[in-house]
């Protein structure tokens, strides 16, 4: 039984890493035409991600002048934590034979060093581009850790423990619970976390090449070919995750959490199907709400995240005082 | 109403309440400031609503529901658009108040856990779902004062004693589930006053100085 | 069996006398090696025996005619034997790294490194080191506790005739040690007078019946003098100056032994020989804990200097050590025992997995420092291939000190989180309303010690060389190397494996709380007090065989070499990179209000216009506003004491013997009136 169970979940997490990987650049790309349309263009396409990333693979490999290893290693760790984290975090099934080995607290631990991996990169061109970009990526992120934290915290009180799957569980066994403060405070303040960490309006502008207003952008701004495309794709990846995650702690409903192998199995396509519209709505929705949003100043970002984390806090404390 | 919705309604109009407050500390613009004053007032009159209909309609909840009433009146029209009255021509927004945004934010995370602490006995002594709600107003209280403390504009440290008031007003439906009409409109119409004595007082300042930066008062001492 | 701990101990106390003996008399051309040789066999001896004593040998021994009056009195349980284990390990790295790091560098000039007394005097230091957790009463404590004062003040003032810092250091540091032994002293002593002895043994029996308010007394006293000791905020003063004018093994000894034995005073006191105590002692350690982590933190991330960032680094980590150590004796009075177990569980493998990183960040920095003479972060660069070994060594500590998975800081920093997480419920509202303070400030901390460490060796040791002498850098010995692949080793293993130090550590926990047992699991960490669990060699493997599947997958043609982007202006060069200041600039902004930065700046118009600017000049300095604001008053008072004592001796003789005669019928009045 139980044999057949982690077999069960090996092929479920490899099926989650599968539609991740597949499936990021479509959730881009979809966020793409909803911003495109909405701003009265025809946009590309729900597909131009892949055919971009087509193209790039195909491009030659280029060193830059003066990089090193940890120029050409940054973009396959970036990628490897992306998967690691897709086959870990609780997408179409709660029994991931990785979910002991990670917490919530590994997760976002994992996701970070993808973006030091991807910040040492950017240090390693020696252009003042990469430096600015790496040190402003640095402080975001500094600043997002204890409202990441403090969030993991809040919804770790109600399941008494950090593990993903135990969270999910608890949250399927007593739905009412989403409607609860505790809940809806965490949410926005994770919420607003996922955008920082993805580097979204009103933190970060995915799609500008301007000195002044980069972060992501300048950090990559030396890759080029295969290596841009395994950044973009980790890029994508690292969103799906996050909008995943929120999706799915605080609405799991559709998730394989079968007691036996075979019916967890029979659920898979449909707990796919539906990370994948739930994925889509959030996306489409982060992105209607881009359109109508400037970027903030880089030094209002810490007022927006004092903000996420004064939630989580009072997330944590209610929590505690209105249990 | 059942006691699910009650405590549902009860807990999100404490929630409005309490993040209109954090939110005043958020925002640097005045309008907005006291914009979100006048949710604040809509949100603690549908909170005493919704006590007053939990009490029921006859007798005591009715009572409730119309100073609920009177509160939306004056907290969440008439107010505010005194307020509004006093920000045309004059600055339009606190530029750098004393303690910088995102230091205000996390006091206010501060103060809150402070209240939730302080009102432990309290929410001990009658562990009901409105009782459970006073720390919230007590935040309220203290994010009021520290707006006083740490803004420089004269219309904010008037949001700021009107938030304090607002707190006030809410522990005192919250603890005792309901205050007696009379002693609520006398407090109303005091409130009432000191916005319209302030309100003079800032035109009076604004042609006298040209400003209302408070700090700037500092130089009529001697 | 229980002679095992004892032989090893003598064994590593002789051997470090032998050291001591050869750093004095061997020639100058063997001395280091000597010196060297002998005292990591000393540390080896440590390890060996504070292993065995972990793994439940205990030993005690009294040597009556060592110490004139009390004896001397030694005992190592498990938890003097961690960091006996702890001290050993980082003295075996430290010993091996100082033969070549002792050795003149190619150009002649050495830094007096292999003289007489450094040799001397590291071997003692070691040893002292080893008898402060061996101490089993008042006087052996002290003594030891001194000795090892006075080798590492010796030690700090090793390069005093190559930099004038060196003496401020050495004097902040002389002051600030001292006065903690007085702290110290007087805590233990009146603990001593109230229990009418003096044996550990006879504190703990008595320490019941003591009234609270000399049990509190005693606490603070001591604790007081520890926290100088381990640099907590806002006695840390001398930490950040002494530790990066030391020789660079000498810092790794002070900063990954010397500051443990601060938290090893606190626990063996507080926990201990008093038994635990009221809430309010707990809510000191951890609030002075949690303070520190974050100024710590704060002040290393806007650090330039490579050592003075690593000893703030130390700072924030012996914080985070109070943080475990506060919650868990929190817990013990709450009664909640297994999340006291846990908490201090994480506290003590976060000194360990500390020990081990920082001894390697500190060997790394002073490879640096030898090879290029540079501490500056501004001035460095381009290290990756003048020196790979130096950098993967620095790299691997770096990870490990931002507490990012595949590092071991990460291990023992999410067994304090989760100790924090998992006792929310069960100290009332105290808990209720610190545990979530001191989650967001353990937080902060690791996100501020992740761009921290980001910028040390991404300024540090990639990009370009800023300097001709960065340029001109070249790999150190193998013995150095030798020294940074074993600390690095001690990482890995620690970081991939961390549960073999769960029999060890239950041990020591056991000691203050018995019949706890708080971590299980080989590959899986699993918790006795929450059920959440955490696999860093799952992780590990699946990132790594993630990236070598990548790897196989993308490798198909040649590489090109390309120009950076330089937008068109011609070739970019090294003043154009961002420097460690620029990294930090931004962080520097946010926290403006904690770190007052000193901004200066100057713009010379030309004299014809006041429009057109000649020249600007632009100074800024982060200094340490704690030092400024509370230090300096009391300096400039003591100052001002001592320039009107002048006044006293003006250089007649007449004088100074007036002095002497009235005092003493002064003291005959005084006598005649009160008896």
């Amino acid at each position: 039984m139980s044999g057949s169970m982690s077999v069960a979940g090996t092929v479920e997490a490899a099926a989650q890493v599968v539609l991740v990987a597949a499936g990021s650049p479509l959730l881009v790309g979809v966020m793409r035409q909803v911003k495109a349309r909405l701003e009265g263009r025809a946009g590309a396409g729900v597909l131009q991600p892949w055919r971009d990333l087509r193209k790039l693979l195909r491009k030659e490999a280029i060193t830059p002048d003066g990089t090193g290893p940890v120029f050409r290693a940054a973009p396959l760790v970036l990628t490897a934590t992306a998967l690691v984290a897709a086959g870990i975090v609780p997408i179409a099934t709660t029994a991931s034979p990785l979910d002991g080995a990670a917490d919530l607290f590994a997760v976002t631990a994992l996701l970070a060093l993808g973006t030091v991996a991807l910040a040492l990169a950017a240090l390693d061109t020696a252009t003042a581009f990469g430096g600015m970009g790496a040190s402003r990526e640095m402080t975001v992120l500094a600043l997002v850790e204890p409202t990441i934290l403090m969030s993991v915290f809040a919804l770790s009180v109600p399941a008494g423990s950090t593990n993903l799957g135990a969270i999910v569980n608890s949250t399927l066994h007593e739905p009412q619970r989403v409607a609860s403060p505790v809940s809806l405070l965490a949410a926005v303040a994770l919420a607003v976390v996922v955008i920082a960490e993805a580097g979204r309006i009103p933190v970060d502008n995915p799609a500008t090449h301007l000195e002044l207003t980069m972060i992501h952008e300048a950090m990559v701004l030396e890759y080029a070919g295969p290596d841009l495309a395994l950044v973009e794709w980790a890029s994508a990846m690292r969103l799906t995750v996050l909008l995943g995650l929120v999706a799915n702690l605080f609405a799991p409903w559709g998730i394989a959490s079968a007691d036996t192998a075979a019916a967890a199995l029979a659920a898979l396509p449909l707990a796919l199907a539906v990370f994948a519209v739930k994925v889509a709505v959030l996306g489409g929705a982060l992105a209607a709400g881009e359109v109508f949003m400037a970027k903030l100043r880089m030094f209002r970002v810490p007022e927006l995240l004092a903000g996420s984390f004064v939630m989580a806090l009072l997330a944590v404390a209610a929590s505690f005082f209105l249990a | 109403m059942s006691d699910v919705t009650y405590v549902r309604l009860l807990d999100l109009a404490c929630g409005a309440f309490l993040l209109a407050a954090v939110l005043v500390l958020w925002r640097r613009d005045l309008a907005a400031i006291v914009r979100l004053f006048a949710i604040q007032g809509a949100a603690l009159a549908a909170l005493v609503a919704v006590l007053g209909v939990h009490e029921g309609l006859d007798g005591h909840g009715a009572e409730l529901l119309a100073l609920g009433a009177g509160l939306a009146v004056l907290r969440a029209v008439v107010l505010p658009r005194l307020l509004r009255r006093a920000i045309v021509g004059g600055d339009v927004r606190e530029t750098e108040p004393l303690v910088n945004v995102a230091a205000s934010l996390v006091v206010a995370a501060g103060l809150a856990l402070l209240s939730y602490a302080v009102t432990r006995p309290v929410v001990a002594l009658e562990p009901s779902p409105a009782v459970r709600a006073v720390p919230v107003a007590l935040t309220v209280v203290l994010i009021g004062f520290f707006v006083l403390v740490t803004r420089r504009r004269a219309l904010s440290q008037v949001v700021g004693f009107l938030l304090v008031d607002n707190g006030i007003t809410a522990v005192a439906f919250l603890t005792t589930s309901g205050v007696p009409l009379i002693v609520e409109l006398g407090v109303s119409l005091d409130v009432l006053l000191a916005v319209l004595v302030l309100q003079v007082l800032t035109a009076r300042m604004r042609a006298a100085f040209g400003g209302t930066d408070l700090d700037d008062l500092r130089e009529l001492r001697d | 069996m229980t002679s095992v701990t004892g032989a090893a101990l003598s064994a590593s106390l002789g051997a470090s006398l032998l050291a001591a003996v050869a750093g004095a008399a061997l020639p100058r051309r063997v001395r280091p090696a000597g010196a060297g040789l002998c005292t990591a066999v000393a540390g080896a001896a440590a390890v060996v025996a504070g292993v065995a004593a972990m793994t439940g040998r205990s030993w005690s021994a009294w040597l009556p005619e060592l110490l004139p009056l009390a004896g001397v009195r030694l005992a190592v349980d498990p938890l003097g034997g961690l960091f006996i284990a702890v001290t050993g390990a980082v003295a075996v790295c430290a010993a091996v790294y100082g033969v070549g790091y002792a050795r003149p560098p190619r150009d002649g000039h050495g830094h007096g490194l292999d003289g007489r007394t450094v040799q001397a005097v590291l071997p003692l230091f070691v040893a002292a080191m080893l008898l402060v957790p061996a101490a089993a009463s008042v006087s052996t404590f002290l003594v030891a506790w001194e000795l090892m004062a006075l080798a590492s003040l010796l030690l700090v003032v090793a390069e005093h005739r190559h930099r004038a810092s060196v003496g401020t250091a050495g004097l902040w540091y002389a002051v600030m040690t001292h006065l903690g032994l007085v702290a110290i002293l007087a805590g233990l002593a009146g603990l001593a007078a109230a229990a009418h002895g003096e044996s550990f043994d006879r504190l703990r029996a008595a320490a019941e019946g003591l009234s609270p308010a000399v049990r509190g007394a005693v606490f603070v006293a001591t604790f007081a003098g520890f926290a100088s000791k381990a640099g907590i905020i806002p006695l840390h003063v001398w930490l950040p100056r002494a530790h990066p004018e030391a020789p660079s093994h000498v810092s790794a000894l002070m900063s990954a032994a010397m500051v443990n034995l601060g938290g090893y005073g606190i626990v063996r006191v507080g926990f201990d020989l008093l038994g635990g105590g009221p809430v309010w002692w707990w809510l000191l350690v951890l609030a002075a804990g949690a303070v520190s982590a974050l100024y710590g933190i704060l002040q290393a991330a806007v650090a330039t200097d490579l050592k003075r960032l690593l000893a703030y680094s130390t700072c924030e980590n012996m914080g985070l050590v109070l943080v475990g150590l506060g919650a868990g004796g929190l817990l013990l009075t709450a009664g909640a025992r297994p999340p006291a177990a846990l908490a201090l569980t994480a506290a003590l493998l976060h000194v360990v997995n500390h020990a081990a990183f920082k001894t390697l960040l500190f060997l790394a920095a002073g490879s640096v420092l030898r090879a290029t003479g540079l501490r500056d972060l501004d001035a460095l660069g381009g290290l990756r291939t003048r020196m790979p070994l130096t950098t993967a060594a620095f790299a691997v500590g770096a990870l490990a000190a931002s507490a990012l998975p595949l590092g071991n800081g990460f291990v023992s920093e999410w067994l304090l989180l989760q100790s924090l997480i998992g006792s929310l419920g069960e100290g009332g509202t105290i808990s209720a309303v610190t545990m979530p303070v001191a989650v967001a400030a353990l937080a902060l901390s690791a996100g501020l010690a992740v761009a921290t460490f980001v910028k040390a060796f991404g300024t540090g040791f990639l990009a370009r060389p800023r300097t001709p002498q960065a340029q001109a850098a070249a790999e150190s010995p193998a013995t150095m190397g030798v020294g940074m692949g074993v600390a690095a080793a001690c990482c890995l293993a620690l970081a991939l494996v961390p549960a073999f130090t769960a029999p060890g550590l239950a041990g020591a926990v056991q000691v203050v709380l018995p019949g706890q047992d708080a971590l299980t699991g080989q590959v899986t960490l699993r918790l006795a007090a929450a059920s959440s669990t955490v696999s860093p060699l799952l992780i590990a493997v699946s990132v790594v065989g993630a990236v070598a599947l990548l790897r196989i997958a993308m490798i198909r043609r040649a590489r090109r070499r390309a120009r950076l982007w330089d937008c068109g202006m011609g070739p970019l060069n090294a003043r154009m990179e961002y420097t460690a200041t620029s990294f930090a600039e931004p962080l520097q902004r946010v926290f403006d209000d904690v770190l007052a930065p000193e901004t200066d700046l100057n713009v010379t118009p030309l004299a014809e216009s006041a429009y057109l600017v000649e020249s600007v000049t632009y100074r800024a300095r982060v200094g340490d506003r704690i030092e400024r604001r509370l230090y300096r008053p009391v300096v400039a008072a003591a100052a001002a004491v001592g320039e009107a004592a002048r006044r006293l001796a003006n250089g007649s003789v007449h004088r100074y013997l007036a002095y002497g005669f009235g005092t003493f019928t002064g003291v005959l009045i005084l006598l005649a009136v009160t008896r």
